[in-house]
């Protein structure tokens, strides 16, 4: 730790101590000074979405406080009568959901085979697959650009969703096949002892006994995917895009192009966020074990 | 959020539900069902065969066609990399992901480190945790666009310039008449700084006249019209008014009918660079100095005229990656607490009791247990974000603006556009790729050499 | 991205021209349509176009929103003609990197609007783009003078169509700035400063200048030099055949320091100048109508639509006036977006063509925030007397107009934040005393990027 951290941990312990005598009085009003301060901007975003163009282009999203009367919905009614919005939903959605499952499955075939199956070279296979864990996507968008071009699928969504199956497996792998190797041995050989067969203990011991990870796995899968941008970017249908590139067309240097980016940005939050407020036990784990991605 | 086991922070190799005590020397090295190699094989195509092609094969590729001129015919050996050194674009891409290798890891996981104590004993904290998480789950993209909107310039309007400039202004008085200035032939000249004095000096009895222009319609609009000071016996009297009629109509230097007078102006005798006598104007502009004023020249200080604050010019090429830095903070601090909370939660409270009664100050406790016991969690958080950081991309191409994008720019940037921008060079691209692969390369090995480790123990 | 900025400005019209129209309209003092209704009239049959039923094609442009709806328009009359199925892509402002990603994957748009002669150029060098064809060569001859023509070849080879033009040549004031000075719209420099000091006297800064984006500086220079040197000198010099050192720069450059070194003329003086995007400059000038930062902004037709984002109302709030001749004659200084064909097929060649005709001009023309360079286009065409005056006076400038000369320099020097032309004039902005020295590092970058 730098000095400046230890200053500032200093600090810190003195508030926590004053604060404990105190009953934690300034700790707690310095938690929800923060917690507003945090919240600050998408609440910025948020009002400024709910305003007129020309409200914003004159005066911050805080005049709202002073006149409500400038809130409307005409942003979003705007943004979901425009139909290249609404189809980069459905476009989002179309690449998520096969890249998540995809994942989950290819990395729990993937993930049980190093953690119970025996062949030559398996530790050496996993640290490979692991050591993949830290490859920016950048270095592949051009060789994986020509190669989707000669098979075909260049500019479609199958491509998109191998590419992402492809950078997400490796956290998969890693995640599942730590987790499966704590699954009890007794488990599996009683299983294997009543004359389970290979598949038939991945369907029915392994795989609902992952859940718990699994679930971490698909969240987690299912976040990044739905938020990339530049994968889609360079891969996706141009003509029907996923919302983050149809919003990243909008982005604009000449005039803020906010009455579509106010609220398309926080239409393309609603699900990402409603899936983390649902599921946040299981995306923190997700974080957790994954803390090397 | 905050129940997730400490374990699972703690060695974040580990699935963080499995209980974690019995699980800890089994060994798991060898297979309940014996071997059957082409069945492991079959298990693993998909995986392996999507991870050679997408990932594997494409690093091959552009180590390969780092070697490469930019058409890709022309061997050229190590010249890319020669240039990718000595190009001004790369350089300041290098010198921006070195500032955020140094900056955003450490400041997210200091102000985790706060948050994470600052919220250890107290019960709604959950709340807390998932406001300052909840960053975590939105995209890179909403995330530009928020902080795009965040770094505004104009203080009406961003609200980081907003806060700044309350804070400021709270500490200064506002001047009455910001930009106004006189005409170049008014007889005043101009001093650094921006005050203005009299060429002339005064005296008693004859009125001074100080013609200015440029008063802002807000702050003339009420004003009273302006008077002609009366002569006065053993006083420096004189006006200062806004020499405008409409249309540029009325005389210059002259008090034509129905200009206005500029009031609560400062104005300070000065003889031989000594303040000696000082007034404001009165609502018809006019003012009275003391005798003492006699044979000085008068000066209209600069704070007359100050311009308002502006604040900070976030985007601007000086500022522009501390502040994108910010928004990034933003984003993954919740994710250094969260998993340093978790590692607090695993920190034995008898250790900090015993200390505390062996009169250890807080401050000791913290620095001296607390912390070395979160080391290894630290330094995982830290290291994770080192590694995201150096693949940045998304929120420096969305927040930074056009003209300071160059100076904003980092590799995974000057990757892409050296991949697909104007200047299309891929053979330099693939240099930059392998770079960036390379400064991955020792997180990646310590990795490894933690996770052999742990399966090892 | 960094190299695309000069696109955009030239894209931003949704409304722009729409407005620009309807605010010459009592101008001109001549009643009529709004310019949204009008363009009613089926568009003109006048070329003949092959049958491509079932073919696929796919658009790119910087477009969005009512431009995108417009053009979207002129793409279904094409659909109508030919059966084929035309999509149309927005490429975000970075069209190089678009286009660039697109053709890493083999899979480039058929057709691209360039908004830059020196993507133009550079798509052409690349191979990227593909020339026309015999159909589309003879619509251009027949309706393009030469230097619009001109304009899209590279060595000799016509590559592009200049369907959308731009007037880069205004002066827009907000009225009630101009009223409270009583200030009247100038014809000639002299009178220009006359009024800007005039109205910086009366407590509004005179000019906003968007200088953190260094093209507006550049555009500066260019009307400047155009009506002073005249077009002779303004092509030795965008072909770099004479030096930036000659006299004709430093008479330039000494001209926009009368009006960049005097206090108060600059909105937030140099410093605030330099520090103001171009977007701010317009709303520095129209945000708050009644009491403006600035009474005056200067650029092209497309500064309409960030009046409007604004929220001033136009014809209203905000005034346009041409830009001032400093010279014998003012200056016309014009941009544009020329279709390029990236794929060698019938279908994009086919749309080129149309693109050429006239036919396709009168659709856009009539829906309004367009002009056209197509002389064969009738000008009843225009929704309104304005607008159709504008887009006369470019097609009888003949070969008289002149291109944005940084759009045709290669981009490392006019077209790039930070370097070349950009950041020299944004140095002499700051001091614009330091004419020799902008001057010598001008030709040094110039002698750079040109190669010569």
């Amino acid at each position: 730790m730098t000095s400046a951290d230890t200053v500032v941990s200093a600090k810190q312990s003195l508030v926590a101590r004053i604060a404990a005598r105190a009953g934690g009085g300034v700790a707690r009003v310095a938690l929800v000074l923060i917690g507003l301060f945090w919240l600050m901007p998408t609440a910025g975003l948020l009002l400024s979405s709910l305003r007129d163009p020309a409200d914003v282009d004159i005066s911050g999203w805080w005049k709202v406080f002073s006149d409500p009367g400038q809130l409307t919905f005409s942003g979003y009614d705007k943004l979901l009568s425009n139909q290249q919005i609404t189809d980069s939903l459905w476009t989002t959605l179309a690449i998520t959901l096969p890249a998540t499952l995809l994942v989950v499955v290819i990395g729990a075939l993937a993930g049980y085979a190093f953690a119970w199956m025996d062949f030559p070279g398996r530790d050496w296979w996993f640290l490979l697959v692991v050591g993949l864990l830290v490859v920016p996507v950048q270095v592949a968008l051009v060789p994986v650009a020509k190669l989707f071009g000669e098979v075909g699928i260049f500019q479609t969504t199958t491509g998109v969703v191998l590419f992402h199956t492809a950078f997400g497996l490796p956290f998969a792998i890693f995640l599942l096949r730590n987790f499966f190797a704590e699954i009890p041995r007794e488990l599996l050989e009683a299983a294997r002892l009543d004359g389970a067969g290979e598949l038939r203990l991945f369907l029915r011991v392994v795989m609902p006994l992952g859940g718990p990870a699994i679930a971490s796995l698909g969240i987690f899968q299912f976040l990044w995917v739905w938020n990339d941008m530049l994968v889609a970017l360079i891969f996706a249908d141009s003509g029907n895009p996923p919302i983050t590139v149809a919003l990243q067309q909008q982005v604009r240097q000449f005039g803020n192009n906010i009455d579509i980016l106010g609220p398309g940005a926080f239409v393309s939050m609603v699900i990402p966020l409603a899936v983390f407020f649902a599921f946040q036990r299981q995306f923190v784990a997700g974080v957790m074990a994954g803390a090397v991605k | 959020m905050s129940t997730a086991t400490a374990g699972g922070a703690a060695t974040p190799g580990r699935a963080p539900s499995v209980p974690p005590a019995e699980t800890r020397d089994r060994k798991k090295k060898k297979s309940v069902l014996g071997t059957r190699p082409w069945l492991a094989a079959v298990f693993l195509l998909p995986a392996l065969a999507l991870l050679g092609a997408l990932v594997v094969y494409p690093i091959c590729y552009s180590v390969y066609r780092s070697f490469f001129d930019a058409s890709g015919n022309g061997f050229v050996g190590l010249d890319n990399y020669q240039e990718m050194f000595s190009d001004d674009a790369t350089k300041t891409a290098i010198k921006n992901n070195i500032i955020w290798l140094i900056l955003a890891p450490t400041v997210s996981t200091a102000l985790g480190l706060i948050f994470a104590v600052l919220t250890e004993r107290i019960r709604w904290a959950t709340a807390f945790k998932l406001i300052v998480f909840m960053p975590m789950a939105i995209s890179m993209l909403a995330a530009g666009i928020i902080f795009r909107l965040v770094y505004e310039q104009d203080p009406d309007k961003g609200v980081a310039n907003a806060m700044w400039v309350s804070v400021h202004d709270s500490f200064t008085e506002s001047p009455p008449f910001p930009g106004a200035h006189p005409r170049p032939d008014a007889g005043l000249t101009e001093s650094s700084g921006g005050a203005y004095t009299t060429e002339a000096t005064a005296k008693p009895g004859s009125p001074a006249s100080i013609p200015l222009v440029a008063a802002k319609r807000d702050d003339i609009g009420g004003a009273q019209t302006a008077k002609k000071a009366a002569p006065e016996a053993g006083k420096v009297t004189g006006t200062v008014w806004f020499d405008f009629t409409r249309g540029g109509r009325g005389g210059r230097g002259v008090i034509d009918k129905g200009e206005k007078a500029m009031a609560d102006l400062k104005i300070e005798a000065v003889k031989d660079g000594r303040v000696v006598a000082k007034t404001t104007t009165a609502a018809d502009g006019t003012f009275a100095l003391p005798a003492t004023a006699d044979g000085a020249q008068l000066r209209l200080p600069a704070w007359n005229f100050s311009e308002p604050y502006n604040g900070v010019d976030w985007l601007g090429p000086s500022l522009v990656t501390p502040a994108i830095i910010g928004s990034y903070v933003w984003i993954w601090a919740g994710f250094a607490m969260v998993l340093i909370a978790a590692g607090l939660a695993g920190v034995p409270r008898e250790l900090l009791e015993a200390a505390r009664m062996d009169g250890a100050s807080e401050w000791q406790v913290f620095r001296r247990i607390t912390v070395p016991l979160l080391a290894p969690v630290l330094s995982v958080v830290v290291v994770t974000l080192m590694i995201n950081v150096m693949k940045i991309f998304d929120l420096v191409y969305i927040i930074a603006p056009g003209p300071s994008q160059d100076d904003a720019n980092v590799l995974a940037l000057q990757l892409f556009q050296s991949s697909f921008g104007t200047n299309v060079n891929q053979g330099l691209g693939s240099a930059i790729a392998v770079l960036l692969l390379l400064l991955v390369l020792p997180v990646m090995f310590l990795n490894i050499r933690r996770i052999r480790r742990e399966s090892r123990r | 991205m960094h190299t695309s900025l000069r696109t955009k400005r030239s894209t931003r019209a949704a409304v722009a021209l729409l407005s620009v129209g309807a605010l010459m309209l009592t101008a001109a003092g001549c009643g009529g349509d709004d310019g949204d209704t009008a363009g009613g009239s089926p568009p003109p049959v006048t070329v003949k176009l092959p049958s491509l039923k079932g073919q696929k094609l796919q658009v790119t442009a910087v477009w969005t929103g009512t431009e995108q709806e417009n053009f979207t328009k002129v793409l279904k009359e094409f659909e109508k003609r030919t059966g084929a199925t035309v999509s149309f892509v927005p490429s975000g402002d970075d069209m190089s990197a678009f286009v660039g990603s697109k053709i890493a994957g083999g899979a480039p748009p058929d057709v691209a609007m360039v908004g830059q002669v020196g993507v133009l150029r550079e798509f052409a060098q690349k191979g990227w783009a593909k020339p026309v064809d015999a159909a589309t060569e003879a619509q251009l001859k027949k309706n393009f003078a030469k230097g619009w023509r001109d304009l899209g070849a590279w060595k000799g080879t016509q590559y592009g169509v200049y369907f959308k033009a731009s007037n880069k040549s205004l002066v827009w004031y907000n009225t009630s700035a101009f009223d409270y000075a009583g200030a009247k719209e100038p014809k000639t420099w002299k009178d220009f400063l006359a009024q800007a000091q005039l109205v910086s006297d009366s407590g509004t800064d005179a000019i906003s200048v968007g200088g953190q984006d260094g093209w507006t500086l550049t555009d500066w220079f260019e009307n400047v030099y155009l009506s002073q040197a005249g077009p002779e000198k303004y092509d030795q010099l965008a072909q770099h055949k004479i030096k930036w050192t000659d006299p004709s720069v430093t008479k330039a450059l000494t001209t926009l320091a009368e009006l960049w070194g005097t206090k108060g003329l600059l909105a937030g003086g140099r410093d605030g100048a330099l520090h103001t995007a171009f977007p701010d400059s317009v709303s520095k000038t129209f945000a708050n109508a009644a009491e403006p930062e600035a009474g005056m902004v200067f650029e092209g037709d497309f500064v309409a639509a960030n009046v409007a984002d604004a929220g001033a109302e136009l014809d209203g709030d905000a005034k346009v006036f041409p830009f001032p001749a400093v010279g014998a004659k003012p200056p016309v200084v014009t941009g544009g977006d020329a279709a390029v064909a990236l794929k060698r097929s019938k279908a994009s060649q086919a749309l080129l063509t149309f693109l050429a005709s006239p036919d396709a001009a009168h659709i856009w023309a009539g829906a309004g925030g367009f002009i056209s360079a197509n002389k064969s286009l009738d000008l009843s065409a225009y929704p309104n007397a304005p607008l159709r005056d504008i887009a006369k006076a470019l097609i009888s400038a003949g070969n008289d107009f002149r291109f944005d000369m940084s759009d045709q320099a290669p981009a490392s020097f006019g077209g790039k934040p930070a370097q070349g032309e950009w950041k020299a004039l944004q140095d002499f902005l700051k001091n614009p005393r330091n004419v020799t020295g902008i001057q010598r590092r001008l030709e040094a970058d110039a002698a750079k990027a040109y190669q010569n």
